[in-house]
């Protein structure tokens, strides 16, 4: 291992054990150290579920298009998309365990599942698509390992013909995952879009657009950790103007439905659609025009063929998607929590919408006892636990493919 | 049996007893209300803001037939017994909120922290309690207990442990004005199906489909 993969290592390494210290701060307390109240009770955390789940959808768009359509130009990149997919989705139930007021009952999820409750449903989708990853990459790895020495050597099934075995079962996986792929996209969606009390999740456009948006920053992903395993030498060209074209189309249709669904609400314009586009696009007008111009940004470098050319030109590419598509799912939240889904037309004044506070649940002095409105903006305990996850994925792909057979050399 | 309310908006008087015999009786911690009373178009707590007729309205958990927070609810939590009332098993609950995201009505409060560090923020003064003294369970499950941890949901239980002892909610007890009524909705002839059927009762939020079992009689006359 190099020295500066040993630096990043040791800096995500601090940044994790930083996040864990605060998560048992946390435990502790409780959640009073984050910002969350009564009225607005999701937070960071649960932007931060749907955004690494979203970042798991490399993995599919990689063996899919290998697999089901034959773009065989991805193939070196196969391995990376099953390893990226699984350190996201691990990320994104790990992610849940802090926003969890009592994390350590969560066996109840096993003892007594609610079978109607679309959480349950999440949980069982994320599960099965972390275990499919996990069987994906040690299939794509196989041809490999029986080179290697130590414990590697011992996992190895012993096949006579590892390449053509591998090949094989990868080809045969490949639909279950693309199901599994999109379930986690559309089961995560759909623990918002279910929720007819929040007029900003409750529309049928948001599954297929968690989908698009996935597959976006899912690949962009892959093609980060690519660029920085492989490089831009010219074999990999075709590779890269594949994926570009695929982030961009994922992206354009993305930011379709955003827009058809934004139309639809304006234009004729309840009070409470109103609300929730107020508050998107002009409360937080600016976050809102990063989550749209940043990743398109993005896409603009991408599909230059110069810029795919250069390491920093598709890294810049690439985070600025990763990056836009976290702002998108920062962005479900302000517009489903404060606009208070009970408002009353007070009598004599009917014209006006006023909605019915609720009770913060958490003393501040100089704030009110009953709020309507809160401007949410993350704990440092919330920011360095996220942070905390987050460096868990860069270490888990960094260390796995120090240590196992991701990257074919030469 | 289904068990309803019935809230006359004319008897209202907007003294807000209700709330406080809640939170006595109930041993909420500081900061959270499971019964509040609003003044629609107010900006604060009393007065109007904007010139117009002036009423009261209390809420609480409207105790749904369709309720999302049961659906959502992913350990079952969060049930609904035979008479149509919704309870949370305190001893289940992970805490997760989605409840809290499913409710349109705002009834539910998390508890951030331990009760302990709640009521020292607060800064009441040492060693004062407060509420029905002892823990209650129905069906085995705890739906009530003086002491609260932190990370659980709570909300409005109807007073289930009152009902055990055959008497009614707290907060109908409390009410000075006779604004509060409990009855069978089931039994057309029960009181408070005859008040919903004679004076217009109606409930919150009709059209995002939850049927509460709590309804309200219009005012007639207001304050202006």
């Amino acid at each position: 291992m190099g020295v500066s993969k040993k630096i990043s290592l040791t800096v995500f390494g601090l940044i994790m054990a930083a996040g864990a210290l605060m998560w048992l701060i946390q435990l502790w307390r409780g959640l009073i150290l984050t910002d969350m109240n009564n009225a607005y009770s999701w937070g960071l955390y649960v932007s931060a579920l749907a955004f690494f789940v979203g970042n798991a959808a490399g993995g599919l768009v990689l063996s899919s298009m290998i697999y089901l359509f034959g773009v065989t130009a991805l193939k070196p990149f196969a391995r990376i998309g099953a390893l990226c997919a699984f350190a996201n989705v691990a990320a994104a139930m790990l992610i849940v365990l802090p926003d969890l007021g009592r994390p350590f009952r969560v066996l109840n999820l096993l003892l007594h599942p609610q079978i109607m409750s679309p959480l349950v449903w999440d949980v069982i989708v994320l599960n099965l698509y972390a275990g499919l990853s996990l069987i994906y990459l040690y299939l794509l790895m196989l041809p490999d390992l029986a080179a290697r020495t130590g414990i590697l050597k011992k996992i190895t099934l012993p096949v006579k013909d590892p390449a053509g075995f591998s090949d094989t079962w990868a080809r045969r996986l490949a639909p279950f995952s693309l199901v599994a792929a999109v379930g986690i996209h559309v089961v995560t969606a759909w623990i918002f879009a279910t929720q007819g009390a929040r007029g900003w999740w409750h529309t049928a456009v948001m599954a297929p657009d968690f989908v698009a948006a996935a597959l976006a920053s899912g690949t962009a992903v892959v093609m980060l950790v690519a660029v920085l395993c492989y490089g831009t030498a010219d074999k990999f060209q075709s590779a890269f103007r594949i994926m570009a074209i695929f982030i961009a189309t994922a992206f354009f249709i993305h930011i379709f439905l955003m827009y058809n669904d934004f139309v639809i609400h304006a234009w004729y314009g309840t009070d409470h659609a109103r609300e929730t586009l107020a508050i998107t696009l002009q409360e937080y007008g600016l976050a809102h025009a990063f989550e749209v111009l940043a990743p398109l940004a993005g896409v603009v470098l991408l599909l230059n063929a110069r810029v795919r050319k250069t390491m920093s030109g598709i890294m810049a590419g690439c985070l600025l998607i990763i990056a836009g598509i976290f702002i998108h799912r920062i962005l479900l939240m302000p517009a489903a929590f404060n606009q208070m889904p009970l408002t009353l037309a007070p009598l004599g004044s009917q014209h006006t919408l006023w909605s019915v506070p609720i009770a913060s649940g958490r003393y501040a002095p100089p704030a009110e006892t009953f709020v309507s409105h809160h401007s949410y903006f993350p704990t440092l305990v919330e920011i360095l636990i996220f942070a905390g996850v987050l460096s868990f994925v860069c270490a888990l792909i960094l260390v796995a493919v120090h240590q196992l057979p991701v990257v074919k050399e030469g | 049996m289904r068990r309803g309310m019935v809230i006359d908006l004319e008897k209202c008087i907007g003294c807000r007893s209700c709330a406080v015999a809640c939170k006595q009786h109930n041993a909420q911690p500081a900061g959270s209300w499971w019964n509040r009373v609003v003044t629609p178009g107010s900006d604060r707590h009393l007065t109007a803001s904007t010139p117009q007729n002036l009423y009261f309205l209390p809420i609480h958990c409207q105790h749904c037939n369709n309720a999302p927070c049961v659906k959502v609810c992913p350990v079952g939590a969060t049930y609904q017994t035979d008479d149509g009332t919704v309870l949370i098993d305190f001893e289940r609950c992970i805490g997760c909120r989605y409840c809290m995201a499913a409710c349109p009505y705002g009834v539910r409060q998390f508890n951030w922290e331990s009760s302990k560090d709640g009521m020292q923020r607060y800064e009441y003064q040492n060693n004062y309690t407060y509420g029905y003294p002892e823990p209650f369970r129905l069906d085995n499950r705890l739906v009530y207990s003086p002491v609260r941890s932190k990370g659980v949901v709570e909300k409005c239980h109807f007073c289930a442990h009152y009902q055990a002892q055959g008497l009614d909610p707290a907060c109908v007890r409390a009410c000075p004005g006779k604004a509060r009524h409990v009855g069978d909705l089931d039994d057309p002839d029960s009181r408070v199906s005859q008040m919903i059927r004679q004076m217009n009762g109606f409930t919150l939020l009709p059209e995002k489909g939850t049927r509460p079992n709590v309804y309200y009689l219009p005012p007639k006359r207001k304050e202006v």
